[in-house]
């Protein structure tokens, strides 16, 4: 590592420090929007921490949210706010429910559930769905633009399968995560210079499923939400951070992890 | 044609149709090639239970298309709704994923459970890619043994996904086959023996036609020199595109006329 590398990394990582421990902080403060399967919202590990409910549905050529009672329909989004809760336990949720809309099909309303994200102006964004369709290359693109001149924080869990997926493969405007085997949610690691940048646990992950249960869990998606809780941790003691930012101290941080 | 050879037409086809199920002899071959790779990859997966489900429509509703295992005869065919379980979940994100019990009762889609009587406690569920569409779910379902069953692991995941990419060629395979399979009956049971007549009717006056024979003539003459090497094609190929080129700058459909 250069001296140039090395002081900028011992900027980066005292960059929380003076003000604002990270490492101690809950999220107090933070509305995170999971756009997802809904969520079970009186389940024990996350009741009462739902402030939004709702779900899309297509009307004619459009997609309109109405409030929600429908709780989730497959599981996911709950097993997602679980681990955010696990991490930032005084973050808030609203639940954009985009599955099970049928109609237009699932980029166009997984689009819709980002956009309605951005103008309602969550700060984080826990994004693990995602589209092999090249018609949604651009709209995404665009959108995904709009997050990040909007201030929005997009967490998307990584596709790793042969075939490129969007959003995830946007590596400007959004935080990209796979799934590592490591355990502790701090211990997050960064592969620089590659399209997918961060790695989180994502392997046998205990969390919160439907019915009030558990279940554990494999898969990008359960690392995406680790990230997810981390960034609400930074976002509690700097609301105003930007996505650059916050990229650069997940970088720093990372690089702490692991050490060369 | 004379009645003698269309009472023996009648009679091939009658037989034709005795000996095949006419109604799967397009996809049979298919499904049956799904379930083989199913029985391959679920037993390198070390598990007995696998199964396909494909997207109806554009709803996201999935279809369980072939299955192995203790109710496999069960599932076959029955539906889940846009969104719902893991598989529907799988569908709508492309993500992978594996999903094993944590010892407590929740469910992973109930309404399968309940109507199959059989105890999911551990899923490995991939999409199914057909170049750029999300066509289906593969799901591996339990351990083969007895319970508690080991968790599937991120290489399982990594291998399915390659199991995935074949059988979700040939589930592109099945839905061309039911596509012509779905026209064939369509067309079959609009026609009324009316129609078969004027169909019988037409093709005779066709062949009748002095216009149509010397058309056969032409292309049977062309077959026949071009079957005698490559250059003999490739000159064939470019007399009738000079003439086609000479006619097309005269602007005349045909440039022999005064």
């Amino acid at each position: 590592m250069s001296v140039d590398e090395q002081e900028f990394l011992a900027t980066m990582s005292g960059y929380f420090k003076p003000r604002h421990n990270w490492r101690e902080a809950t999220g107090v403060g933070v509305t995170v929007a999971v756009i997802d399967s809904g969520i079970e919202t009186d389940h024990p590990d996350i009741a009462g921490k739902t402030i939004e409910s709702v779900e899309a549905r297509v009307e004619g050529n459009r997609v309109v949210f109405d409030p929600s009672e429908a709780g989730d329909s497959a599981g996911h989004g709950t097993a997602c706010a679980g681990i955010i809760a696990r991490i930032a336990p005084d973050a808030r949720f609203a639940s954009i429910k985009v599955l099970g809309a049928g109609g237009l099909g699932d980029g166009q309303v997984f689009l819709a559930g980002l956009e309605y994200a951005i103008k309602k102006k969550y700060k984080v964004i826990n994004l693990s769905l995602g589209t092999t369709k090249p018609q949604f290359f651009a709209p995404l693109h665009d959108m995904l633009d709009r997050a990040y001149q909007a201030g929005c924080i997009v967490v998307a869990a990584a596709n790793n399968l042969p075939q490129p997926s969007f959003p995830s493969v946007f590596s400007s405007s959004l935080i990209s995560v796979i799934k590592s085997e490591a355990t502790d949610p701090l211990k997050f690691g960064f592969h620089y210079g590659e399209v997918i940048e961060l790695t989180a646990p994502g392997v046998n992950v205990r969390t919160a499923w439907l019915d009030k249960g558990h279940r554990n869990l494999t898969g990008n998606s359960f690392a995406c939400p680790h990230i997810t809780g981390i960034v609400a941790r930074f976002v509690e003691g700097y609301p105003n951070l930007t996505p650059f930012q916050v990229k650069s101290a997940l970088y720093a941080i990372a690089r702490e992890n692991t050490p060369e | 044609m004379s009645d003698e050879n269309t009472n023996d037409l009648n009679t091939r086809l009658r037989r034709l149709i005795q000996t095949i199920d006419i109604a799967n002899v397009l996809t049979e071959p298919v499904t049956a090639s799904i379930r083989r790779l199913l029985e391959t990859s679920a037993a390198a997966l070390g598990t007995d239970e696998a199964s396909v489900l494909i997207r109806e429509g554009d709803g996201g509703e999935l279809r369980f298309l072939s299955a192995v295992g203790k109710v496999a005869d069960q599932l076959v065919g029955m539906t889940i709704p846009s969104g719902k379980g893991i598989a529907g979940f799988v569908l709508m994100s492309g993500q992978p994923m594996a999903v094993s019990d944590a010892g407590d009762d929740a469910t992973f889609y109930a309404e399968v459970d309940q109507a199959t009587g059989f105890s999911t406690q551990s899923i490995l569920a991939v999409p199914l890619r057909f170049h750029d569409e999300i066509v289906g779910v593969l799901e591996y379902i339990n351990r083969t043994g007895e319970p508690p069953f080991a968790p599937f692991t991120p290489e399982e995941i990594d291998q399915a996904a390659v199991y995935a990419d074949a059988i979700a060629a040939l589930v592109n395979a099945y839905e061309a086959a039911k596509l012509v399979r779905d026209l064939s009956t369509r067309s079959l049971s609009a026609s009324n023996e009316d129609d078969l007549v004027s169909m019988r009717e037409w093709l005779s006056s066709l062949r009748r036609s002095a216009d149509h024979t010397e058309r056969m003539e032409l292309a049977v003459l062309l077959r026949e020199l071009s079957d005698r090497g490559d250059a003999e094609r490739h000159l064939c190929k470019e007399l009738l595109k000079t003439m086609l080129k000479y006619s097309d700058e005269k602007n005349e459909s045909s440039f022999l006329s005064y």
